[in-house]
């Protein structure tokens, strides 16, 4: 029995196709997968494959290239021997003929074709419309680059007071909070005189490797201070005080979130130079948001140091459960008397915020002059 | 101790009245089954002609106050308990005027008014029901008496043994009426009944088993007389065997003579009934040939008027395919006591709403094993023995299914009944009387019953329970329509939602995670109410939505304490059904983002319900993927690491919630 070779839907909205032609002529032998006729879509022009075999029979009054063509329409048959008449056939049009090359007809929603490219929540699409914001343009950060409420409204910020809160800064807001709730700070402020410090620092700088900051003296001094006076490295904790097992000391980076207080281990076992590796290391992965929570747990002692913004004083907060957190000034040059002589000296203002609860002023008190007594006379150290 | 069937002598009202039921009942079916052949019946069509001696002769001596409940073949008990031809076919033709409202057809016929409490399709049900309903007229002081019509493929189902013996052991005011027609559909009862003789099988139960003629109303009569009787003086139930045959097929429209054969059924239609009442009628000229030719006539025209009038009444309305699946809500008492409360066990805090409301409403029984001197596995009747007693404290034997739908049966005549479970997986042996009955009879009756009946056990995995006493079937009721399931996290709220559910008139299932009970918590002393389907924000967030239940609650607030600069809104439902999507969805709207963490398992469950719900309704609210976080697809196993594995832990809690702020 002759099959008929019919119109195929080559997407789930057609309904017609233009006749590209036949590609076998009549008479000849098909076999399944051979390609029969071509036809034109609104997207693309298919070779449209035969499922069934047997020889192709074209009727005279058949379509010609250029025809439109309704889906279903039959264009031609397979028959079995080229003397079998035309008349019969169930149209069995699914079972005859598919597309050539599986094609995927594009949906016509701009909206779809955007799914392929970015993904975003359905919450941020719906507010960068509230806002008028091109998601679109936008850079995703949730997983895999997904566009978030978060984006579209920091999108926004140049035109709207409200600046979105992100996860970080309300990390740093609760423990900021949670220090100034759960501590009893204190904040003693002194002068030291920071001429020896800064000419010894000169030293270093013409002896070649790596340069220690005025921030790394520091760290070194405290640290060699809290060897003297451990309890100002203790932790609160509601077992008991707890005193350091060994002298890791967090050092404050400004970065572009915010505030990041990477960790340096064991201070005292490391030289100069290896404490400046150890901590341009440390402030370069905090910049480039490279830094592991191992890399900011666990210090006993913060040293912060605003000296290059020309702040003298100011009252640190305590990273808690840590006791004390010291403050470092700028450093620049005094009238000093000296003797009876008024002589110009490099000046440093030290603050000192430690937590009442731990220690009292007056060991606080002790390190800090311990520390000053450090600046000035680097070389004893 | 056998009973010989009793006959009563022939009075002419009463012989009348016999026989004019009879014939209304047939010409009744007659008319129906030939609407069935023209189609106006939409469904099923199971007619009663052959047996109509057995219900006439039963609801001949029961008051309109006395109730019935049958099978699948319970058009003759309709009519017989007083269901007009009219509401009757009505039913069957679909009409809202049908005893059923349209929403029953041929095997589910309810008409409260007259005492018909319902017909059911399931096979063994109307056995408890009748034996609950038993327990309502003892309890209320009543002398009222219920029926339980039942074919002879019931006799040999479990529902059979638990009913008979629950009313026998506590001396129920039941008929138990067994049609035996021989046939379980197309089964042959000689060949499923290891012992054939219904009658004796009253022995096994210790109660009376009367043999008598089925086909014979006067028989039929004289028997139940006497049991009635003995119903209304306290003396217990009768098992009744009526010994007939249906002579059309098990249901209109099937072939009938694959089972049995032609000769059989046409040598049971010459012992009708009905001919044989008229002929004891005429030979005793109690009545002549026009007395009855006039009754004949009557009938013909008032089924042919019922049946005329069915035919034009109308349709129910779409808009009402789904009222009475519950009850009209009441509206709690809106008072929360201001009394800051005293630190109390959750045990305590719910044995102090079940005394406050057995005090207050006398209809109130718990039904259970160990709960009466005992006070209760769980200590959830503790006292209340020696202050209510025995009938109000009943100890059941092991028997779920039994005492189940023995409560199902209380709750439709006017007592309250609380079914404590112990365990919840021990009702899955009776989960048909749920499921099928106690949650569908206020729709199928349209709101005429009404079904307050507290379904309480102990759910939840925890101290290496296993298997048969850890389940949690939350989302298994919550998914049948006419259950509301109650599942608190502290005493506070058990205390008010179990007052809640004892003044509610829905069935409600109080599920109560084991490893709560000992838990404290402030708890007021006065009475108060927490309305179902209001979920309780346990903790405000901003940045990630958690929804749990139960256990659930306190191991999210354990994981959310382990984490830093994640602001979670923890919501507890507090009941599954109805389930507060509102809240949700409010939530969502504000963080974006929504965890669903459960104990049992996550196929079809909980959370899938509640992800659907987001995904649709807070679709645009939505800022990452809806995450849920269940325990894992398996029984519950016993040895702890294998048991810790298997839930939720809070660390894993703790994780997901960190995942989701990332997303």
């Amino acid at each position: 029995m002759a099959i008929p070779i019919t119109v195929p839907r080559l997407g789930w909205n057609m309904e017609q196709g233009t006749f590209g032609g036949w590609l076998k002529a009549d008479g000849d032998r098909i076999e399944p997968g051979d390609r029969v006729f071509a036809l034109e879509s609104e997207k693309a022009t298919e070779e449209i494959e035969s499922l069934d075999g047997g020889y192709l029979r074209i009727p005279p009054d058949g379509p010609k290239p250029g025809d439109v063509l309704a889906i279903g329409v039959v264009v031609g048959y397979l028959v079995t021997s080229m003397d079998e008449p035309l008349t019969a056939a169930n149209p069995k049009a699914a079972a005859v003929v598919a597309v050539a090359s599986e094609t995927v007809v594009a949906p016509a929603s701009r909206s779809l074709e955007k799914h392929e490219s970015t993904a975003s929540s359905p919450r941020a699409r719906r507010v960068a419309v509230e806002l008028g914001v091109d998601w679109k343009s936008l850079t995703g950060s949730g997983r895999n680059g997904r566009i978030r409420e978060r984006d579209v409204r920091a999108a926004t910020t140049h035109r709207d007071n409200a600046v979105p809160i992100t996860t970080f800064r309300r990390t740093i807001a609760d423990r900021m909070l949670a220090s100034h709730r759960e501590t009893a700070p204190v904040t003693l402020t002194t002068t030291a005189d920071a001429s020896n410090l800064v000419s010894w620092r000169a030293r270093l700088k013409s002896a070649g490797g790596p340069v220690p900051s005025f921030t790394d003296l520091f760290v070194k001094l405290v640290a060699d201070s809290l060897r003297l006076h451990p309890m100002l490295g203790a932790h609160w904790t509601n077992a008991g005080l707890r005193l350091p097992a060994s002298i890791d000391i967090g050092i404050a980076v400004d970065t572009e979130a915010g505030l990041l207080v990477p960790v340096v281990r064991n201070v005292p076992s490391l030289s100069l130079q290896q404490l400046a590796t150890a901590t341009s290391e440390l402030i370069e992965r905090a910049r480039t948001s490279r830094l592991t929570s191992a890399d900011t747990q666990g210090g006993c002692f913060t040293v912060t140091n605003l000296g290059s913004f020309g702040i003298d004083a100011f009252t640190p907060i305590i990273n808690a459960p840590q006791c004390a957190i010291l403050g470092i000034g700028r450093i620049s040059r005094h009238p000093a008397v000296i003797g009876d002589a008024v002589e110009p000296r490099d000046q440093v203002t030290l603050s000192l915020t430690f937590d009442h609860r731990i220690v009292d002023g007056a060991p606080a008190a002790r390190f800090l002059q311990s520390v000053v007594q450090a600046v000035e006379n680097p070389a004893a150290w | 101790m056998p009973i010989a069937p009793v006959n009563i002598s022939l009075d002419r009202d009463l012989g009348l009245r016999l026989y004019r039921q009879m014939v209304l009942i047939r010409k009744s079916e007659e008319q129906l089954a030939r609407a069935h052949q023209r189609g106006l019946v939409h469904g099923a069509c199971h007619t009663y002609v052959g047996q109509e001696a057995v219900a006439v002769g039963v609801c001949a001596h029961l008051t309109s106050d006395d109730v019935v409940f049958s099978t699948h073949r319970g058009h003759g008990h309709a009519i017989a308990k007083g269901v007009s031809p009219f509401e009757l076919i009505a039913e069957l033709l679909g009409r809202a005027p049908g005893c059923s409202r349209g929403r029953g057809g041929s095997m589910h016929l309810f008409a409260p008014e007259v005492g018909l409490l319902g017909t059911s399709g399931i096979v063994g049900p109307c056995i408890l029901q009748a034996a609950g309903a038993g327990y309502s007229f003892r309890l209320l002081k009543s002398d009222r008496v219920a029926v339980a019509f039942f074919g002879d493929g019931a006799v040999n189902n479990g529902a059979f043994h638990e009913g008979l013996n629950l009313a026998s052991i506590w001396k129920l005011p039941v008929l138990f009426v067994c049609e035996n027609n021989q046939f379980a559909t197309e089964v042959p009862f000689s060949y499923s009944a290891g012992n054939p003789d219904v009658a004796s099988r009253g022995a096994n139960y210790g109660m009376p088993g009367i043999a008598v003629d089925g086909n014979d109303v006067l028989a039929v009569s004289g028997t139940v007389a006497e049991a009635v009787r003995r119903a209304r003086a306290g003396d217990g139930p009768t098992l009744l065997e009526c010994r007939t045959y249906r002579t059309r097929p098990h249901a209109e429209g099937m072939g009938d003579f694959g089972y049995r054969t032609r000769e059989d059924v046409d040598a049971w239609k010459k012992r009708c009934p009905i001919q044989r009442l008229r002929a004891a009628l005429t030979a005793d000229v109690v009545a002549n040939e026009t007395d009855l030719n006039a009754i004949d006539s009557e009938v013909d025209h008032e089924v042919e008027e019922a049946y005329r009038r069915a035919e034009a009444s109308a349709w129910p309305t779409a808009a009402d395919a789904a009222t009475h699946v519950y009850a009209e809500p009441r509206r709690p008492e809106p008072a929360v006591p201001p009394d800051p409360g005293r630190s109390v066990t959750w045990m305590q805090a719910t044995l102090e709403a079940l005394t406050a409301e057995m005090e207050a409403n006398p209809g109130i029984f718990v039904l259970g094993e160990g709960i009466g001197k005992r006070g209760g596995n769980f200590r959830t009747t503790a006292g209340l023995f020696d202050r209510f007693g025995p009938e109000r404290l009943r100890d059941t034997p092991i028997a779920e299914r039994g005492f189940t739908g023995l409560a199902g049966g209380a709750a439709m005549t006017g007592t309250r009944p609380v079914v404590d479970f112990m365990f919840a997986d021990f009702l899955l042996d009776g989960a048909g009387e749920v499921v099928n009955q106690i949650a569908k009879i206020q729709y199928m009756s349209s709101g005429r019953l009404k079904m307050p009946i507290l379904l309480r056990g102990c759910i939840g995995i925890g101290h290496s329970a296993a298997t048969h006493h850890s389940g949690n079937y939350s989302t298994m009721y919550g998914h049948f329509p006419g259950l509301r399931v109650v599942l608190p996290s502290n005493p506070y709220d058990a205390k008010g939602l179990l007052h809640h559910a004892l003044r509610c008139d829905d069935p409600v299932f109080f599920l109560e995670h084991r490893e709560l009970l000992a838990l404290k918590g402030q708890v007021p002393e006065p009475a108060y109410e927490l309305p179902f389907g209001q979920a309780a924000i346990v903790r405000e967030g901003r940045d990630v939505t958690v929804v749990a239940l139960a256990l659930m609650v306190h191991k999210t607030l354990e994981a959310i304490e382990k984490l830093a600069g994640i602001s979670v809104e923890l919501i507890d439902p507090r009941t599954a059904a109805p389930l507060d999507i509102e809240t949700i969805r409010r939530s969502v709207a504000k963080t974006g983002r929504l965890l669903i963490v459960d104990e049992t398992f996550a196929p079809f469950g909980f959370g899938a319900e509640i992800a659907a719900h987001m995904a649709d309704e807070g679709f645009d609210d939505l800022d990452a993927p809806i995450r849920r976080l269940n325990g894992i697809h398996t029984p519950t196993p016993y040895s702890p690491p294998l048991e810790a594995a298997a839930v939720p832990s809070v660390d894993a809690i703790a994780q997901a919630i960190r995942d989701l702020a990332a997303e």
